[in-house]
């Protein structure tokens, strides 16, 4: 049978606050990133198809079962929370070792997968210290590990790049690839566009509770990048920067700082404006102190997508 | 590229396992174990048993101990039913109320500080297992305590007295022993998990569970000086447990009171509980 996770009219409040409203999808297997900004619904969404909560309206089945009710579906379901959540006196093989138990591995076979586990999120080294001595990263890969250790089918994985070194990001981005490379249903979710785009083509886009787009990245990419960027930079040359800058048919707009030094650019296309800086940068000698994005964040993105930006 | 997304990867092997919640009680008893006053603090408990053991002990050898026990009322050493109530539910139920406040208090409000729930929730463990792998640990503590010294008491009496007369004289008396230390068990278990859900600070808790016991039996005393109404002790633990455990025991109750109100009002405390903690372990969601 092929993997699926669906919900129908999937509706949750919370008191008065709606965490989500009438979520109707479809997940095959292989990567979907759930992409929204932070506190748009994605962990409500996560804990809904977990049976973490239940539903206000709707429901959620996971190949075909109803996820309520049924513990015997997570022998094949891995979930990594986005909070964090050990028992800090506890060694890493000590966590990963009682939670395979109670994923009613034989004490030989846990402690087997724990440290397999372990390997693969690169913490083996480490398996022996407490997890309050871990660091952010390494409670993260830990996180991480305990969702995969049972080998499951089917994984939902909310925010698991939150926190991680650009190495171990790669590594965790490498892993889940080939999760889903080999088949299995890997949901991810994610704030950062570029850590969804590392991961796959497939995503869903959640703003204030609804699903307000799903398909091909590449298609949402290009909704967004019709969305003009403001760019902030530092430079003792930004008079001169400024000139060039507003010559090129791809930038709306340039205006100065609250001080000489620094310049906001409004562009239509990042990819051509950031090319054109470096170009700037090596060739007419420039010095950038600092390059920022005042308006790189999801949530103006999905404003000016909702056209409230 | 095409990818064949029918295809599954599946190596795992499961073993189905009958009781889900063992590994729940299993982690939580290596984890109080692991406490550092766990070991003199639970051997301490152990101290009424020890002087109850003494007193079998005197009670069959009166006639070289009489020089110690002059003075003292007949019923004080006698071995009998009573004897066994007043280890049951006398005063020694503070030195198990130390040890629960001590090791147990954390058992789910330790789980609730560190966001555990969401990883029992994602495993193959029903509500219901995740509370009884915390209930079998309290069950643990209260039947070492209760029910086993109790049976090992009547062995002890038996062998002092090199006969099965004690037996035969109160056959139901194992039986007895049994059912209280299960109802104690029943009741200390939903009472400590109940306050433990009630707070992520296993200190907050700790105080709860000594602090109600305590404050229903003064509430009792003080409201009994004041009204003289021998039913106000429906308002104290202790005397609840007491005329339960005068009943279980053939005993008189301590109070002109019918045992079945106290027993009444103690189930009735441990539905209520069994549906608040019940309540209480769902209600753990984060708002985002």
């Amino acid at each position: 049978m092929s993997l699926a996770v669906v919900t129908e009219h999937l509706s949750r409040w919370y008191g008065n606050v709606l965490g989500l409203s009438d979520v109707s999808l479809e997940i095959g297997p292989g990567i979907t990133g759930l992409l929204g900004p932070n506190g748009a619904g994605k962990s409500t969404l996560l804990k809904l198809i977990t049976g973490q909560i239940r539903p206000s309206l709707g429901r959620v089945t996971i190949n075909g079962q109803p996820v309520t009710g049924r513990p015997e579906l997570f022998f094949n379901i891995g979930y990594c929370p986005e909070q964090d959540a050990f028992f800090e006196g506890m060694t890493g093989f000590q966590f990963l070792y009682w939670m395979l138990r109670l994923h009613h591995f034989l004490a030989e076979r846990a402690g087997l997968e724990a440290e397999k586990a372990l390997r693969l999120v690169d913490l083996y080294d480490d398996r022996n210290r407490p997890i309050k001595s871990y660091s952010r990263g390494m409670r993260q890969r830990l996180k991480i590990a305990q969702a995969i250790a049972h080998d499951p089918e089917i994984m939902v994985l909310d925010e698991p790049l939150n926190g991680l070194d650009p190495l171990g990001k790669r590594k965790i981005i490498r892993l889940i690839r080939d999760y889903g490379r080999e088949g299995r249903l890997v949901i991810v979710s994610s704030h950062v566009l570029p850590e969804i785009e590392a991961l796959t083509r497939k995503i869903i886009l959640i703003h204030q509770g609804k699903v307000f787009a799903q398909g091909d990245i590449h298609e949402i990419r290009d909704l967004i990048d019709r969305h003009p960027h403001v760019v902030s930079i530092r430079t003792p040359a930004s008079r001169v920067l400024a000139a060039a800058l507003i010559q090129q048919p791809f930038v709306v707009k340039a205006y100065f700082g609250d001080d000489e030094e620094s310049l906001l650019v409004e562009t239509k296309n990042r990819d051509q404006f950031f090319r054109f800086l470096l170009e700037m940068a090596a060739v007419k000698g420039i010095k950038l102190e600092e390059i920022t994005s005042p308006d790189d964040n999801l949530q103006a993105v999905f404003d000016y997508l909702v056209g409230k930006g | 590229m095409i990818r064949e997304h029918g295809y599954t990867h599946w190596e795992g092997r499961l073993v189905e396992r009958r009781f889900s919640w063992w590994p729940i009680t299993r982690l939580s008893l290596k984890l109080i174990f692991k406490k550092k006053y766990f070991r003199p603090t639970y051997a301490l408990a152990f101290l009424p048993a020890f002087f109850f053991v003494v007193g079998l002990y005197i009670s069959e050898r009166m006639e070289d101990f009489r020089f110690m026990v002059r003075g003292a009322r007949p019923e004080f050493l006698a071995v009998n039913p009573n004897f066994f109530k007043n280890y049951l539910a006398g005063d020694f139920l503070l030195f198990l109320l130390i040890g629960l406040m001590t090791f147990c208090a954390g058992l789910v409000a330790d789980d609730l500080r560190h966001n555990a729930l969401p990883l029992y929730f994602s495993r193959p463990l029903q509500k219901k297992d995740y509370l009884v792998g915390k209930a079998a640990v309290i069950a643990f503590l209260v039947l070492t305590l209760t029910a086993v010294p109790g049976l090992i008491f009547i062995i002890i009496k038996m062998l002092f007295a090199g006969s099965f007369a004690f037996l035969k004289a109160y056959p139901w008396l194992p039986l007895s022993i049994l059912v209280y230390s299960f109802f104690l068990t029943a009741f200390f278990c939903l009472y400590t998990i109940l306050l433990s859900t009630l707070s992520r600070n296993s200190r907050y808790v700790a105080v709860m569970i000594f602090a109600i016991y305590i404050f229903s039996d003064l509430l009792f005393g003080f409201l009994y000086a004041w009204f003289k109404n021998p039913y106000l002790s429906l308002f104290s633990i202790k005397i609840n447990l007491q005329q339960v455990a005068a009943f279980v025991f053939r005993q008189k109750p301590l109070q002109p009171v019918s045992w079945f109100w106290s027993f009444l009002i103690l189930v009735s405390f441990m539905v209520l509980a069994s549906q608040l903690v019940v309540r209480k372990i769902k209600a753990v969601e984060v708002i985002r």
